[in-house]
């Protein structure tokens, strides 16, 4: 277990939340490849504050900031879909086309 | 680190990432969102093997409350509740694993290239209690900060959500989106102007 | 203890209190009708017999995995919840240095897997009682770790035997007498009994349990006695001071405590009417969380 394995690992969990989000048409879906992004930053961020810091506290910090960020994003993510529904009926991110000209 | 440990951290990393990728391949909405909480629970494990009990666990504590929730949304929001029929919900597909691969490879090789310290946490190092003093001492204003967004994030999530509004209600005259491009809405159209006036409330 | 006696000390604690549990249920059931109880020490054992000898049921379509894997999970979580509580000053079977949120964990997933239970079997009637219970299982969840962080501030440490340690002079349940309470309505909601019932009550046909029969109904039925046991040991180590008590060993004090508190809860499960989800929602959000904040200010003031 060193630290490149796990930043390896953080790497691979980023890469696939970035191909969730971009790719899915459900904005659910696509909170989901976020989710999953700051889940890798979340492992980065312990790896380097267990192996790399010598356990300083304000690495242990941060991964506190990136979970009220993650709070943050559903929160806000899912009052927006909420309001998307009520203006579309629908889930989707094709159903928001009235800024594009 | 000893054996059983690194098998252990392959195993948590291997779910992690498996369970990762079958979010986006899964059918069900439901499925999909546990599927990430394995994935979470899978990196909170890695935490505690890592030496940080406190931030994996509370890692696993708050996922579980939040995949619950994105469940519930998840049903409530998709048309295809259940995700009992397949379906492929996907956009710029090719793109978006081209994106995928290439954050994976940038990443990795700026984390291989790159000389990391290797200043390991002491085993005795009390780091829960480190945690806490840091929270409520030095970075006590991070700390705040972070509280008074969360409180900012609560109203301004009931003011997005809510029906009504400045302009009147939020889902005034909305219909369903079509089911192809440029067709009729999907599912059932509102009465126009019926005659019974039953109202069903 | 050894760690082999410790082990069984904790199967031992499970199994005897989910019995006890039963034989109460079954002693009240007899009383409210106006009958002798017929064996009434024997019988849990029967109904045990008696579910396992039945055919096990099949929906169609269900989530197989998910389906048989839920109830497994749920006596696991159960087993999980025992394991944090002190038997006395040396033996716990997880000395966790964060035992709190590690409590806090189990009531999290209890939702999901009792959720996925309910939707795995692919039939309305338990989706429903999955649906109703994450709607109230959520907030009174809430409501209990206000209350357990309350409980940890005295003890300044999140350990489950630094809170006991810091209960030598007064318990927690007239230092902070809203604690118990609040915490009890937990235990009814994470085992949904009485008027908490609403994932596998009678209106639902057994709501998330309705189409389950044979050895997945027997595990799912004692994991729910189990999950009753766990908050009881739980309420009687953070509130009632655990194994602490003159005189007697502290193992002993321990399993008399817990079996005070489930006297209570069994009471409380039985007098109790179930209200409708909606009403229920605005009792926990408008009454009971406000009073959770309460007691953790309580709590907060008494510390300084």
């Amino acid at each position: 277990m060193t630290l490149t394995a796990i930043l390896l690992v953080a790497a691979a969990l980023i890469g696939i939340g970035l191909y969730g989000t971009l790719s899915q048409q459900s904005f659910v879906m696509l909170m989901m490849g976020l989710e999953l992004m700051l889940n890798g930053v979340l492992l980065a961020a312990v790896g380097f504050w267990s192996l790399a810091a010598g356990g300083v506290p304000t690495g242990q910090l941060l991964a506190i900031v990136t979970m009220a960020v993650m709070a943050v994003e559903m929160s806000v993510g899912f009052a927006l879909i909420t309001a998307v529904y009520r203006n579309r009926q629908a889930d989707m991110t094709e159903s928001l086309g009235t800024m594009k000209h | 680190m000893s054996v059983v440990d690194d098998m252990a951290f392959w195993i948590f990393a291997l779910t992690a990432i498996v369970s990762g990728w079958r979010v986006f391949c899964t059918d069900s909405m439901v499925r999909a969102s546990f599927l990430l909480l394995a994935s979470f629970i899978a990196v909170g494990l890695i935490m505690l093997l890592l030496g940080a009990p406190y931030l994996g666990i509370a890692t696993i504590f708050m996922m579980g409350v939040e995949m619950m929730v994105m469940a519930l949304f998840m049903v409530m929001y998709m048309m295809n509740p259940a995700g009992l029929n397949p379906m492929v919900m996907v956009h710029q597909h090719r793109f978006s694993i081209g994106a995928g691969i290439a954050a994976f490879v940038g990443l990795a090789a700026v984390m291989l290239v790159t000389d990391f310290a290797d200043n390991p946490v002491a085993s005795d190092a009390r780091v829960v209690t480190d945690l806490g003093k840091e929270l409520l001492g030095d970075s006590m204003l991070i700390f705040e900060t972070a509280g008074v967004t969360l409180l900012a994030t609560m109203v301004a999530s009931v003011i997005l959500s809510s029906r009504s509004g400045r302009f009147g209600p939020a889902d005034e005259g909305s219909v369903p989106p079509p089911l192809e491009p440029g067709g009729q809405p999907a599912g059932r159209l509102p009465e126009e102007g019926g005659g019974h006036g039953h109202h069903h409330h | 203890m050894t760690p082999i006696v410790l082990t069984m000390t904790w199967v031992a604690f499970l199994l005897g209190m989910a019995w006890y549990i039963a034989v109460l249920d079954g002693l009240w059931a007899a009383a409210r009708e106006g009958r002798q109880p017929r064996a009434p020490l024997a019988n849990p054992l029967y109904r045990c017999a008696t579910i396992l000898r039945q055919q096990s049921n099949l929906t169609e379509a269900p989530d197989l995995l998910n389906w048989r894997l839920a109830p497994a999970l749920y006596a696991g979580l159960a087993g999980t919840g025992v394991a944090l509580v002190p038997f006395s000053s040396a033996s716990v079977l997880a000395d966790l240095e964060v035992g709190i949120v590690w409590w806090g964990a189990v009531e999290a997933l209890t939702v999901v897997v009792v959720f996925l239970h309910g939707w795995s079997a692919n039939s309305q009637l338990g989706l429903i009682g999955a649906y109703r219970y994450v709607a109230i299982g959520l907030p009174v969840m809430l409501i209990s770790m206000f209350v357990l962080i309350a409980a940890a501030l005295p003890a300044e440490s999140l350990a489950v035997p630094k809170i006991i340690e810091s209960q030598h002079e007064l318990w927690n349940v007239i230092r902070q007498p809203l604690g118990l309470p609040l915490f009890l309505l937990l235990g009814l909601s994470l085992s949904f009994r009485g008027p908490f019932n609403y994932a596998d009550s009678a209106d639902l046909a057994d709501g998330t349990a309705s189409e389950i029969s044979g050895a997945a109904r027997l595990v799912w039925e004692f994991a729910r006695l189990a999950m009753l046991v766990a908050t009881a040991a739980m309420a009687a180590t953070v509130f009632l001071g655990g194994y602490l008590g003159p005189v007697l060993p502290g193992p002993l004090w321990l399993l008399l405590k817990t079996a005070v508190v489930l006297v209570l809860l069994v009471a409380l499960s039985h007098l109790f009417a179930r209200i409708s989800p909606s009403r229920m929602l605005t009792l926990i959000w408008i009454v009971l969380m406000p009073l959770a904040f309460i007691d953790l200010v309580w709590a907060g003031l008494v510390a300084l």
